[in-house]
């Protein structure tokens, strides 16, 4: 089975002569929940702009969907992975929120049906549908987010790349963006989120990724990596809040949801006796 | 040191006021927290004790906000932001171009303020002590990371000294170890009496630090009190808001009986870690 | 040391360490002096023994020469073209080329006018690697450049190179959004750049807005007349020197024109 992403041995330098990734391998199956932590400058997005072809290996392969990026252009590769990126004012451009949502799929070669159905069914998710028709200048960076969002939801792509999604956001859009996440995954997309964000990380994300001085230092679910102290220094990383709590009461166990913790709790004390519908 | 007595906003360019009847109080000294979602009028507040609404902004003005007694609608805005410091989200916008040290750039208000040679070395170099950023004093501004320029961006306005410092999510673009150099820098201000209002996201930071919560929702207070109380407030979902994890995890527990019922619901880490330890000592709490 | 639009390096020479006004003042007489004096000589005598030393004993020539031919070859080539061709008659004749014809007069102007642009593009690169932006502005304001000319020249040099990060990355955006910016000929590449116009300008208004909040917030167009944080040292024989190199260039006009020189 080809994999959504395959990176090996990617080594990446900038034309300055610094080098941001240092030897990454990375295998990613289709319909994988996956989150990428790290502090800033741990290579990160550098390695996400590998995935859609905005940067090309100085060294290494990146596979994605089984294309090799190196041969393919970036819009070649658009049909396979929808990057949304951090800043929103980058990458709007149309006189209304409408248009550009249809901008993506229609780019694809969507009919003009299909691109209609696309971009409804985008904005309906984001909850962007009362501007469809505004110009996005009069919207909010927190609303243009959505925009950007809906846009690259749009194009209906079989590996979606999220940058920063919940940063600036508010905690409504928070949990929009975390039901998002949920309905691709049972849609079967492959979905790759670069976050700062360790409650979103937990909560969204089957499996964890730590990033430090361009390598992966730890891979694997979210409760394997937090318990492991070493390597979140490194990442500069702290473990979601929901964690600390735990390490606080000193449980050894590694909880990393609230669900998580609310059931340990229930075990700890001793069983579920007289809790509603237990 | 901030009063808003019935204040009512609407935009030039909107037709529902965006702020409704505001009445809110915060002391000299205070350190007070604004939360909403979204639209909900948090920016608004903060440029309505920074002065620029009204007096850049237009728009349909009722009730009083006055600043250290000072109505702000009465008072020119020039005299206005040597009160009253202001810090916004965007790291970059806020560095002014015009100079190319960050202590040239910290100085910057203070030579336009037409401050003595001396004495405004003298501010500045104080500032950059108390916010321990000393270090970058010949860097460029723009050489510097999210959460450096949001400390220069504090430093900036605190030598000015203003009564009041009023900062509109200025971590909501960082990651998290940007946050915690402002956060740091804000102890600071704290400790300097500087009166503080922080519109913030960031719910954890106001409940170690923040004296009081003022909730916005849809234009009108919907809530205010001490991050205690306000923090653990089962509306906060409804309101856009939202609570700390852990505060979750507590309303969780208690509807499950693990959760002493008269126990209130915690708004810190530590008020957490005590409620359940307390909760699996004794069993859940009951009986 | 400063980033954006700034070939400053850093530098302990005699001329690094002159009063930024002094290198103005000096610029200032040396365009005069290659401008206002007729002759092919003499501004190629004022490049060579005034401009390119100076540039040699601040220890920048390797980078001094490479800018001042970069920024003039361009510029060579057209002026020794349409002059050389297009010279109003009457004139000596050397060569010709059909309707065109290459007279003496002709190649003697664009050579003339080939050297002053020397001297003046020469005269300011020494001045840009010899000198810190920060410290040229501040000089200059002290010497009473009004502050708000002060702040646009200064800010653009800070802020133009982020117009080119983001200009890239909108184009990044778009390409990921399965935009073909290869495909077609020139004309096609250029309508399709157009739209993206929009975002710079959004983004560039966005900025403005905030940024002219954190100005007004910092006092900026006060009615007090701005302090200076730093002095940039000055002394009186560089004073002096300022006044004799400007009168010694029009002296050097006044000359000329009287037929002396």
């Amino acid at each position: 089975m080809t994999p959504a992403v395959h990176i090996e041995g990617l080594v990446y330098a900038y034309p300055g002569g610094v080098t941001a990734l240092n030897g990454v391998d990375l295998r990613i199956e289709h319909g994988e929940r996956v989150a990428v932590i790290g502090r800033n400058g741990a290579g990160k997005t550098t390695m996400a702009r590998q995935l859609n072809g905005i940067a090309k290996p100085t060294a290494g392969t990146v596979t994605v969907c089984g294309t090799d990026t190196a041969g393919a252009t970036t819009a070649r590769l658009a049909a396979s992975v929808g990057y949304v990126f951090q800043n929103p004012s980058d990458q709007i451009f149309a006189k209304t929120v409408r248009a550009d949502v249809e901008f993506g799929p229609r780019n694809l070669g969507r009919s003009a049906e299909e691109t209609a159905r696309l971009a409804e069914a985008a904005m309906a998710a984001t909850d962007v549908l009362d501007f469809a028709d505004h110009h996005p200048y009069h919207l909010s960076p927190a609303e243009r987010k959505r925009v950007a969002l809906a846009s690259v939801l749009a194009m209906d792509t079989p590996v979606v790349v999220l940058d920063e999604p919940t940063t600036g956001q508010d905690h409504r859009s928070v949990r929009r963006i975390e039901r998002i996440v949920a309905d691709l995954h049972a849609a079967g997309t492959t979905v790759i989120a670069i976050t700062h964000d360790m409650d979103f990380c937990a909560e969204s994300f089957d499996r964890v990724v730590a990033m430090a001085q361009g390598r992966v230092i730890a891979d694997g679910t979210p409760a394997e990596v937090f318990a492991r102290p070493e390597e979140l220094e490194l990442a500069r990383v702290e473990p979601p809040q929901i964690s600390r709590l735990a390490a606080e009461l000193g449980w050894a166990d590694q909880v990393t949801t609230v669900d998580g913790f609310v059931e340990e709790l229930s075990r700890r004390a001793g069983g579920a006796a007289g809790a509603p519908g237990a | 040191m901030i009063v808003f007595e019935d204040f009512t906003y609407a935009y030039p360019t909107g037709s529902a006021p965006v702020l409704r009847g505001i009445d809110l109080v915060v002391e000299e000294g205070g350190f007070h927290g604004v939360v909403g979602a979204s639209g909900a009028g948090k920016s608004t507040l903060a440029m309505a004790v920074a002065g620029f609404i009204p007096h850049a902004q237009g728009g349909e003005y009722a009730g009083r906000v006055a600043v250290g007694g000072a109505v702000v609608a009465d008072t020119p805005l020039p005299e206005l932001v040597t009160r009253v410091g202001l810090v916004q989200q965007n790291p970059f916008d806020q560095i002014s171009g015009a100079r190319f040290t960050v202590r040239e750039e910290i100085a910057f208000g203070l030579e336009n303020l037409g401050v003595e040679r001396e004495e405004m070395a003298r501010r500045v170099d104080a500032v950059m002590a108390d916010l321990g950023i000393a270090g970058l004093a010949d860097r460029s501004p723009y050489a510097l990371s999210g959460g450096q320029q949001q400390v220069v961006a504090v430093a900036s306005m605190l030598v000015m000294r203003p009564e009041v410092l009023v900062l509109d999510e200025p971590t909501s673009q960082l990651d998290p170890g940007g946050a915690r150099m402002v956060v740091e820098a804000l102890g600071a201000v704290r400790r300097s009496g500087v009166t503080v209002l922080l519109v913030t996201h960031a719910l954890e930071l106001l409940a170690e630090h923040a004296d009081t919560l003022h909730v916005l929702v849809d234009g009108e207070i919907a809530a205010q009190g001490p991050p205690a109380e306000t923090l653990a407030d089962d509306r906060m979902e409804e309101w856009g808001v939202g609570r700390p994890r852990y505060t979750e995890a507590a309303a969780r527990a208690r509807r499950d009986g693990l959760w002493e019922a008269d126990r209130a619901l915690p708004a810190t880490l530590g008020a957490a870690a005590a409620g359940f330890r307390a909760a699996v000592r004794t069993e859940g709490g009951r009986r | 040391m400063s980033t954006g639009l700034s070939v400053y390096r850093g530098g302990d020479s005699f001329v690094h360490r002159l009063n930024p006004v002094t290198k103005l003042a000096f610029v200032a007489a040396v365009v005069i002096a290659a401008f206002g004096v007729d002759s092919l000589w003499w501004p190629a005598l004022l490049f060579a023994a005034l401009v390119l030393p100076g540039a040699l004993w601040a220890g920048v020539g390797r980078r001094f020469v490479l800018l001042v031919f970069g920024l003039i070859a361009p510029f060579l080539v057209i002026l020794f073209l349409l002059q050389g061709l297009t010279y109003p008659d009457p004139g000596t004749v050397l060569l010709e080329l059909g309707p065109l014809a290459v007279k003496t007069e002709g190649l003697l102007f664009a050579g003339t006018t080939a050297l002053r642009l020397l001297v003046m593009v020469g005269a300011f690169v020494l001045l840009l690697l010899t000198t810190d932006p920060g410290t040229l502005m501040s000089a200059m304001q002290q010497a009473g450049l009004p502050p708000k000319i002060a702040y646009v020249v200064a800010a653009t040099m800070q802020i133009v190179p982020s117009f080119q990060a983001r200009a890239n990355a909108i184009l990044q955006a778009q390409q990921a959004r399965g935009m073909d910016t290869s495909a077609g000929g020139a004309l096609a590449r250029g309508r399709r750049l157009i739209p993206l116009m929009g975002p710079l300008l959004l983004g560039a208004l966005t900025d403005v807005e905030n940024r002219s909040i954190a100005m007004e917030s910092r006092a900026f167009g006060a009615a007090t007349r701005p302090t200076a944080l730093t002095v940039v040292p000055d002394s009186a024989a560089q004073r002096a020197a300022r006044w004799a190199m400007i009168l010694a260039a029009v002296a050097a006009v006044a000359l000329n024109t009287l037929g002396v020189l």
